[in-house]
């Protein structure tokens, strides 16, 4: 092995200290410029079992106010044999979100609860932050019968016990949706209805919501923020709804429309069809000016 | 006594024909330092702005005081004031022209000039108000032809192309006779004005059948740009009016557009007339006769437009529907209420009681009432997009404080001043190119004096002939 042999003067040393002093001061003062950060978790669990983790990450300014925090380097683990093993890492948007899907098979103790740790870390500009998510897994499933005119869908919640059987739960609030296109809408005034000890959570679906030109309406059962679960949903379609009745010509004498009426098109053409004739005539006349005027001065030379 | 009574002629029969030429040329033989400063000032401001705009295309519509209601904001409102004084030039020059107005002689190329230069920057507001300007060629590729936005495209190149020719087409003549009287080309920049003067005179030698060829398309220009110049305004308006919008929702807004284009346009000649006769020495041209009865055609036009005013407001008023009511009572006695009393009173019943009285349609009294006109018509423009803007039938809430108020910030004012520059820098350069008076036109003009002149004195010799021969007898 070689030997590196550096002969420092008294010069060098002093360069060297005060080049390491520099950098002190740097890093110590990037890291005293850094801002506090706090994390935010929201978890929920999606009808095709998959699971999400979301994160607010929020900074704080120098007003002392937390902000949300963009482009801030946040990673997702997961509890596994009391190691954190490193599922994902993100970058928050612009509303200081985040989010990472969780994997299938994921690990959870004897009781079924998994463990995720979300972390703010090694970012630029923002102090390093965890927080942690502890939560049970269980299932919802949602039964709707087409048949039944009564429109009553029924949510069973269940955990799966270590034996690995389907245990219900009760006493959980379940709260009763329609899925519309930009979000769940509340399927009446009362729409909260809490599982018996089978689990169960009845609920009548109320007469005539628009669904699409078949009828068909997504129900959804939520379990929503709860403490131990988190957010867990379960949808399902069925033709319980009003048919949709798509006019094809709603505003029949009005001119605008998705395609322009054969009048409009017509008269158009006429009116700028008219004017760049006339153009075209004028255009073609100047022509013969310039002919002309060339072929005068053509024969003047 | 001279100031309020004013000759007869259009032109003054006594003028020669190269006393004419000689004193519309003169402005284009010299550059003076005045014109270069002025010059660099305009260009300075248009720099700015430019400055502003890449400041804007990097940073996005973000860096303006724009947001998500008010969208259309003061870029938009330059726009329809811009397009409006775009009729100038097709009411001076092509409905005077049409109705064998001779007066108009010596001020249709300033109108038409004013329509040139305030399409060119009229038509590039929309473009500036898109965050993503490239995308202009989506109306292209993805047009729909029921939309009024495509005709409004539409109409704007048609007006475009075709009062660009009507600017030109009367300079034939005149660029012919500078064309051949610019014999000394040893300068590099006399090259360059022969070459310009030789492309824009396309070989006109003054033949008959060249000047047969040319009063057919002028006449042709004439008929067709007067159309094609309403329903440019028109279409503007139908921007606004086609929509559901309280304030915009009107079956008058097309009338509306038009007479208030034609009312702040004439005023805008004027101004320009009171400038270019102080600056060049026209006052034998565009005389008090001149300014008297452009004072009237601006009487008339602003009586017409305050009584659409009067109908844009008082039927709504009347009314009181509640989405309307809104916008209205924020225009009467709200937030807006100073800005559009001020338009109703400072510039259009103020001009109309002025411009009533003789004394009031002098140059002096005319460029103050265009004045209050002009800066009337920029504001009124803001009163009609803005607060209409401000007020949709979806109430305003659970949003930024800054979406729900507007005022333009030094991003939009920048560039709205850099395009007003633009218009200034084009018609200092033009005035110092070409002629600002129709040469031919005024010759001609003096000509029809000279030759009514000869015919009332004949006609007067002939009476005297008939009553008292010996006197008759005396005066040959």
């Amino acid at each position: 092995m070689k030997t590196l042999k550096i002969n420092l003067d008294m010069s060098s040393y002093s360069r060297v200290i005060i080049a390491c002093a520099t950098l002190f001061i740097m890093v110590s003062f990037a890291q005293a410029q850094k801002s506090e950060s706090s994390i935010q978790l929201s978890f929920s669990k999606k009808t095709d079992n998959s699971r999400i983790v979301s994160a607010l990450v929020m900074a704080k300014n120098k007003a002392g106010k937390f902000l949300p925090a963009q482009n801030a380097h946040v990673n997702f683990y997961i509890k596994k044999d009391k190691e954190q093993v490193l599922i994902t890492k993100t970058n928050t948007n612009g509303a200081g979100k985040t989010s990472a899907n969780l994997p299938k098979e994921l690990a959870m103790d004897d009781d079924r609860y998994f463990t995720v740790t979300v972390k703010v870390e090694n970012d630029e500009i923002l102090e390093d932050a965890e927080e942690e998510l502890h939560l049970k897994d269980i299932h919802v499933t949602l039964n709707l019968n087409p048949t039944d005119t009564s429109r009553t869908a029924t949510a069973v919640v269940t955990e799966t016990a270590s034996d690995g059987t389907e245990k219900p739960i009760k006493d959980i609030a379940i709260n009763f949706y329609v899925q519309r296109l930009f979000g769940v809408m509340p399927a009446a005034e009362e729409h909260s209805v809490s599982t018996n000890e089978k689990g169960e959570a009845s609920f009548v679906y109320p007469k005539g919501i628009p669904g699409d030109t078949l009828g068909k309406i997504t129900a959804v059962a939520m379990i929503e923020d709860n403490d131990t679960y988190g957010t867990v949903e379960a949808k399902n379609e069925c033709a319980w709804g009003k048919p949709l009745l798509l006019d094809k010509d709603p505003f029949p004498r009005a001119l605008w429309g998705a395609h322009a009426k054969w009048p409009m098109i017509i008269l158009l053409c006429c009116l700028y069809g008219g004017v760049w004739f006339c153009y075209f005539f004028m255009f073609y006349q100047l022509r013969k000016i310039k002919k002309e005027g060339e072929s005068e001065l053509l024969i003047k030379n | 006594m001279e100031k309020t009574k004013y000759p007869d002629s259009n032109i003054p029969a006594e003028l020669s024909e190269e006393v004419i030429r000689q004193d519309s040329m003169r402005p284009t033989q010299k550059w003076g330092l005045s014109t270069k400063i002025w010059l660099a000032f305009l260009f300075s401001v248009a720099g700015w702005g430019l400055f502003a705009y890449i400041h804007q295309l990097r940073g996005g519509l973000g860096v303006t005081a724009m947001r998500n209601y008010v969208s259309w904001g003061l870029y938009i409102s330059t726009f329809v004031f811009f397009i409006g004084i775009s009729h100038s030039g097709t009411l001076v020059s092509a409905i005077l022209r049409i109705t064998k107005q001779d007066w108009r002689m010596p001020i249709t190329r300033i109108a038409e000039l004013m329509t040139f230069v305030s399409l060119c920057f009229g038509g590039i507001m929309p473009i500036i108000d898109l965050g993503h300007p490239e995308r202009i060629g989506n109306l292209v590729i993805f047009g729909r032809v029921q939309s009024p936005l495509m005709w409004d495209v539409m109409s704007i190149i048609t007006y475009f192309v075709g009062s660009t020719v009507f600017l030109w087409l009367p300079m034939i003549p005149d660029m012919a006779l500078m064309r051949d009287r610019l014999t000394d080309t040893t300068k590099r920049f006399d090259k360059f004005r022969k070459w310009l003067y030789t492309k824009l005179a396309i070989g006109w030698t003054g033949s008959k059948t060249q000047w047969k060829k040319l009063e057919l398309v002028m006449t042709i220009m004439t008929i067709v740009i007067i159309p094609v110049a309403v329903s440019v305004h028109t279409v503007v308006s139908y921007i606004f009016a086609m929509t559901l919008r309280p304030g915009w929702n009107s079956t008058i807004f097309g009338p509306y557009f038009v007479a208030g284009a034609l009312y702040s346009g004439s005023a805008i000649v004027i101004l320009a007339m009171v400038i270019f006769r102080k600056l060049y020495h026209l006052e034998k041209y565009i005389t008090y006769r001149h300014f008297d009865l452009m004072g009237r055609v601006v009487l008339a036009l602003t009586l017409i437009y305050a009584y659409l005013n009067l109908n844009e407001y008082w039927i709504p008023g009347y009314k009181m529907a509640t989405a309307e009511g809104h916008l209205l009572h924020d225009l009467f006695s709200g937030s807006y209420s100073f800005e559009f009393w001020l338009c109703q009173f400072g510039t259009v019943l103020l001009p109309i009681i002025i411009m009533c009285f003789p004394k009031g349609r002098t140059p002096g009294s005319l460029a103050f009432v265009c004045t209050l006109i002009a800066i009337g018509a920029w504001v009124k423009r803001y009163l009609i997009v803005v607060p209409t803007l401000l007020h949709p039938f979806l109430p305003i809430q659970d949003v930024p404080s800054s979406w729900s108020q507007y005022f333009p910030n030094w991003v939009e004012w920048s560039v709205v001043m850099a395009a007003l520059s633009g218009m200034l820098i084009i018609v200092t350069l033009y005035a110092k190119f070409f002629p600002m008076m129709s040469m031919w036109e005024v010759v001609h003009g003096a000509k029809v004096e000279e030759s009514k002149r000869v015919a009332a004195e004949m006609v007067k010799h002939e009476e005297v002939e008939t009553h008292n021969p010996e006197i008759a007898k005396a005066t040959v």
